[in-house]
């Protein structure tokens, strides 16, 4: 379960202080599919950014599973992002002059997966979200956007995570690749038991998922 | 795919950016190899000069210079003395005599020209008694006409005798060097005195009522030198009746490092019964321009792999601040600083190997020229640079005015022959300096890459 408390986030911008999450609370139950929705500069990514142990809140508490990981240690920090989390961008984010198995297998690298056990998941994740008949070896460039973030999906599932947390995963994408990337984030989710937590401005998407938190200027408006 | 595998194909994301880094730094590793050849070969010439030029003390008794002067001779037993002490290798004595019409055969090779017929007059010879050799052409017999040179006769323990005796080459024009240590009649000459007399190889003479046999003939390279008689040092002590007795020696030693104290030592031993010179300021002033040649070529050394060490530092940092998103999502998927930072380390490295490999080629081809333009340039600096400026100038006046004699012809090679070359010591030193370039190139951008938050992944979309 995924515990948010009072969660609180300010920047320093010149001699002002700017709020960008106000006493956010909320909860995530195992295995259950939510989204934040809300304008640009309503805090979504940086709500993102906390859950993931990207940032650090200037107050409150995050507890996924009884952990609190704003007081995780950095060397504890990689690792629960690294086995604990899986993140899927807007822009993909993949590694350009990897290949799709080599982005793939990269975070189970980081988590001392043996080298052929690490291929062989890969390829079996890139399977599932499609990627096959050699495009598995190309690389980023050589792949198209729908395709790409189907890979940074199979990257994110890579070390059996907790919890998925998606910034924008069809913002760059026209709508039939955005339901195709929604509806095998849902299934895969569904079928590995992980929670995922979407940032998204598409309500037909928000629609689709269990619940929906909406953010307005750094605070929580609505839950539904 | 490792962190190794994925550094080394990073140095290849961008090609022409990764080539012309390489060959940049290849250039200034390049210079590195250069320099170091530069510096080794210098101080190997440092080290064959100190061993080879000047690492002579000369010992004569106290009032004497070859013919000239008076005084007591040296002994046998004291240099035997001498030759224990510490550094010294070798301690060639030599007893010189000169042989009148009535105790040799021989008639000098050098004609007594005007100089000749002046000394003789100033020292009385051409009114008293016969004490050079006279052509008796006078009724009395007893007062020179005309007369020729003298005949030096040297014994001497070491064929190095003839060498030190102010000549640069030696060359065996027949026949070879005599035992020196066995009582035996025989003799080595100059050309130009086996050529006044007819002289081969077999050739016998006399000298002192004895009959000598010519076993070898030399050419030293210079008249004078080349108009002398070599004997066994024991056979002319015994002929003369000057037994044990020595009127010079040359004293060698291990490294012109050690002139000044053996010299000291020496003149302690021996006291007042000899006069011992080195030519330890010459050395000095020969090595010193190469000695500057050295620091130079450290120096240059140092700058070049300051200079490779900050392109690849900017190179590094230039590549660190492209991919600050991709480190952040490497962060964010799970890699630790270490693990980003080893990988731009290989990267790193990867771009310096392949600059070591180019530059070595360009260190091998400009090593030598390099080194001689350092040596040429230092050289030309020293000679136009006034009278009262670097020891170079002095070594080079050193070196015009030292003569024919050995020391000023072999510091001139000194000075003008050094050849650099690219050993597996070079290339060693070579790469581990590439390495350390590699190294200090990557130090300021791995810290960037820790700096680098996770969260950037995120905030620069």
């Amino acid at each position: 379960m995924l515990v948010v408390k009072d969660i609180t986030k300010q920047f320093k911008q010149g001699d002002d202080t700017v709020t960008a999450l106000n006493k956010l609370s909320f909860t995530v139950n195992d295995g259950e599919f939510v989204s934040i929705v809300g304008k640009s500069g309503a805090g979504k990514s940086t709500l993102l950014g906390i859950l993931g142990a990207l940032d650090t809140p200037t107050s409150g508490s995050i507890e996924i599973g009884n952990t609190d990981i704003a007081k995780l240690s950095d060397r504890k920090l990689i690792s629960y992002r690294n086995t604990s989390i899986g993140f899927v961008f807007q822009s993909y984010n993949l590694i350009p002059n990897l290949t799709a198995v080599e982005n793939v297998m990269l975070p189970m690298e980081f988590a001392h997966v043996p080298s052929q056990e690490r291929r062989d998941r890969a390829i079996q994740l890139l399977e599932e979200v499609g990627i096959t008949d050699g495009r598995e070896r190309r690389k980023p460039g050589k792949l198209s956007g729908g395709e790409q973030q189907r890979v940074s999906i199979a990257r994110a599932l890579a070390n059996h995570p907790k919890l998925i947390l998606a910034d924008e995963p069809t913002g760059n994408l026209d709508s039939e690749n955005g339901k195709m990337i929604f509806n095998l984030l849902h299934t895969l989710s569904r079928s590995e038991n992980t929670t995922v937590v979407v940032v998204t401005h598409d309500l037909d998407i928000a629609g689709k998922t269990d619940r929906t938190f909406a953010l307005s200027d750094g605070k929580l408006v609505s839950k539904k | 795919m490792n962190i190794i595998s994925r550094g080394i194909r990073n140095a290849f994301r961008n090609t022409v950016r990764s080539g012309s880094i390489i060959i940049i730094l290849a250039l200034s590793i390049g210079l590195v190899i250069a320099m170091l050849a530069a510096r080794q070969a210098v101080q190997d010439k440092i080290t064959s000069v100190k061993a080879n030029t000047g690492n002579t003390i000369t010992i004569s008794p106290a009032g004497v210079r070859g013919f000239d002067g008076g005084g007591n001779p040296l002994t046998s037993d004291q240099l035997a003395k001498v030759a224990k002490i510490n550094h010294v290798t070798k301690v060639v004595e030599t007893l010189n005599d000169r042989l009148t019409s009535s105790s040799t055969s021989l008639k000098s090779g050098i004609d007594p020209g005007s100089l000749g017929k002046r000394n003789a007059s100033n020292s009385g010879i051409s009114e008293g008694p016969v004490m050079f050799r006279l052509d008796d052409s006078g009724s009395d017999g007893a007062t020179a006409h005309t007369f020729t040179m003298p005949v030096t006769i040297t014994g001497t323990n070491d064929e190095s005798a003839i060498k030190t005796a102010g000549t640069t080459s030696l060359t065996w024009k027949g026949g070879k060097m005599f035992d020196t240590t066995a009582d035996t009649n025989v003799a080595v000459v100059g050309t130009q005195i086996a050529d006044k007399n007819n002289l081969s190889v077999g050739s016998i003479f006399t000298a002192y009522n004895t009959t000598f046999t010519v076993v070898g003939i030399y050419d030293a390279g210079n008249t004078f030198n080349n108009d002398r008689v070599y004997i066994p040092l024991p056979t002319l002590q015994k002929l003369s009746n000057q037994s044990s007795d020595i009127t010079g020696a040359t004293v060698m030693i291990d490294s012109s490092d050690n002139l000044t104290n053996v010299t000291n030592t020496i003149k302690s031993q021996l006291g007042s019964a000899a006069d011992v010179t080195n030519s330890a300021d010459v050395v000095a002033a020969i090595t010193a321009p190469l000695e500057s040649v050295a620091s130079i070529a450290l120096f240059s050394l140092i700058g070049a792999i300051i200079a490779g060490a900050i392109i690849i530092l900017l190179t590094m940092i230039m590549v660190v601040r492209e991919r600050r998103r991709e480190i952040g999502v490497m962060k964010a998927i799970g890699a630790s600083n270490l693990v980003i930072m080893w990988q731009f380390i290989v990267e790193a490295i990867t771009l310096t190997l392949l600059a070591l490999i180019v530059g070595t080629g360009i260190g091998v081809i400009a090593a030598t020229p390099l080194t001689n333009a350092l040596v040429s340039n230092d050289s030309t600096n020293s000679t136009d640079s006034g009278p009262s400026t670097t020891q170079m100038r002095g070594a080079r006046r050193m070196m015009r005015f030292a003569g024919p004699g050995q020391l000023g012809q072999a510091s001139q090679r000194a000075i003008e022959t050094i050849q650099a070359s690219v050993g597996g010591a070079t290339l060693a030193k070579g790469a581990a300096l590439a390495l350390i370039i590699a190294i200090l190139g990557s130090a300021a951008p791995s810290l960037m890459i820790s700096k680098i938050k996770p969260a950037d992944a995120m905030r620069n979309e």
